[in-house]
């Protein structure tokens, strides 16, 4: 899948590889449901990466994670694929000085939407996925029994319905032709719309449910591009103590509004978070809600301008709306 | 389990909890009891330095876990002892006053409000009318009831 895309990004590397400390890409998972990240720094590497749909992961939070992957040197650079919701990433993160421009060789991948390998599974049981294609509107997925169709819109991650920003905002090369974006910015946050019309009591039931679920296995924390406490999270350290080992729903429901209110203002709605979640919580819609407040109280959308200030890192005397 | 089951649930008493700045609030609230104004009784003080040390969170946990009110109080704008810790205050809490509904948390018991050292009346006047608006509410029925 993809196949003109990927040897064009292998070109594009090939041709700045010399003076790259190395690549992150992805390159083919396990099964050819699943991709995985990958790091190259060989020229004779270089095969290994590829870009589909099955291209799921966000990663610059390699950039800043314990060990950050940057150049070795003053002066060099390193080179990282990014998708169009990456790309915010990657900036709110430069906003925030964490890494800088000049570091970085960016391949932006105009992306038409991920395919979310969970919802595949649900429709249709797989077993030992040998291909994967896209055939007009529909997903093709061959296995041991045969092959599978799937409408291809029926296939992609939540995420990627509402996604806004397809193309990379900061990119040093883009693999191919920018695509239209899905949605207005305007209409993103309709799921949180449909939650409002619930009850304050069916709110709180309906999220006590789902956090109940979390077994805090911390993966949401763990992806998160923008989770860059690093071993200084609040939700592990004992002084200050945030959180106990209890069982119980309080302390789940108090580590999601931990994590939600540190990306108040500063989350660019990846859908890592949710992406990962082994339990399927839906705990991207918290992180959409605090940015639609920040949008409507303070007008600003995280990742978008990288001289920018996220709002709640600053203030302005005379706003009196408040 | 339940603590101290002796006591009915429905007959605990209503908690609030009142995170006062150093500089202003906590001496408004002083002022208001030399001034012998009448206050109401349900009112827990945690005196902080500065607004601009309330993270948010301390309001969330204290929903979470069951504290019926959470009143928060500074410093009026461009008073700040510390110049500007009320105004990066006001947006951290303007931002969850509108969040906490959302997570089914109800937005009228968390309330943020200015009061100077000298307004002892104002104090009694906001500390009053929030510990009403509470008693009308009644207790936070929590996470454990849903």
């Amino acid at each position: 899948m993809f196949e003109a895309e990927t040897k064009r990004l292998h070109e594009l590397v090939k041709a700045v590889l010399p003076e790259l400390d190395g690549i992150v890409g992805w390159e083919q998972g396990f099964d050819a449901l699943h991709a995985t990240p990958v790091f190259v720094s060989r020229e004779e590497d270089v095969h290994r990466l590829m870009w589909s749909p099955l291209c799921v992961h966000n990663l610059s939070g390699y950039l800043v994670k314990t060990p950050p992957f940057l150049p070795r040197e003053e002066g060099r650079k390193v080179g990282i694929c990014v998708k169009g919701c990456d790309s915010r990433s990657l900036v709110a993160l430069e906003q925030e000085k964490f890494i800088s421009r000049e570091k970085l060789y960016i391949f932006g991948l105009p992306c038409e939407g991920t395919v979310d390998w969970r919802r595949v599974m649900k429709k249709i049981p797989l077993r030992g996925v040998s291909a994967v294609r896209r055939e007009g509107t529909d997903l093709k997925v061959e296995d041991a029994r045969g092959v599978h169709s799937l409408p291809w819109e029926e296939s992609l991650a939540r995420r990627c319905l509402r996604c806004a920003h397809p193309n990379p905002l900061v990119s040093d090369v883009l693999v191919r032709d920018p695509v239209e974006p899905r949605m207005k910015k305007e209409d993103v946050y309709g799921l949180v719309g449909e939650l409002e019309q619930q009850s304050l009591e069916e709110r709180l039931a309906f999220w006590s449910a789902q956090l109940d679920r979390c077994i805090r296995c911390y993966a949401c924390r763990n992806a998160c591009p923008l989770c860059v406490c690093q071993d200084r999270c609040i939700v592990e350290t004992r002084d200050p103590k945030w959180l106990t080992q209890k069982m119980g729903t309080s302390e789940k429901f108090m580590f999601h509004m931990i994590h939600s209110v540190h990306l108040a203002g500063r989350c660019t709605e990846c859908g890592e978070c949710e992406r990962v979640c082994p339990m399927e919580i839906p705990v991207t819609l918290m992180k959409e809600k605090l940015n639609q407040v920040t949008r409507e109280l303070l007008d600003y959308e995280a990742g978008i301008d990288p001289e920018a200030v996220p709002p709640l890192l600053t203030f302005n005397p005379d706003e009196h709306q408040m | 389990m339940t603590e101290g089951n002796s006591v009915l649930a429905k007959a605990r008493e209503i908690k609030i909890i009142g995170f006062l700045c150093n500089w202003c609030s906590y001496g408004g609230a002083d002022t208001a009891g030399v001034c012998r104004f009448k206050q109401p009784t349900d009112l827990r003080i945690v005196r902080i330095p500065c607004t601009g040390r309330m993270d948010p969170l301390f309001a969330a946990k204290s929903l979470i876990y069951g504290i019926d009110g959470v009143l928060v109080s500074g410093c009026h704008p461009k008073d700040c002892h510390y110049a500007v810790g009320n105004l990066y205050a006001r947006r951290r809490l303007e931002v969850l006053k509108h969040f906490l509904p959302f997570m089914g948390i109800d937005g009228r018991r968390f309330h943020y409000t200015w009061v100077s050292a000298s307004e002892g009346q104002l104090w009694q006047k906001t500390v009053t009318e929030f510990s009403d608006r509470i008693h009308r509410l009644g207790p936070n029925p929590g996470l454990s009831r849903t």
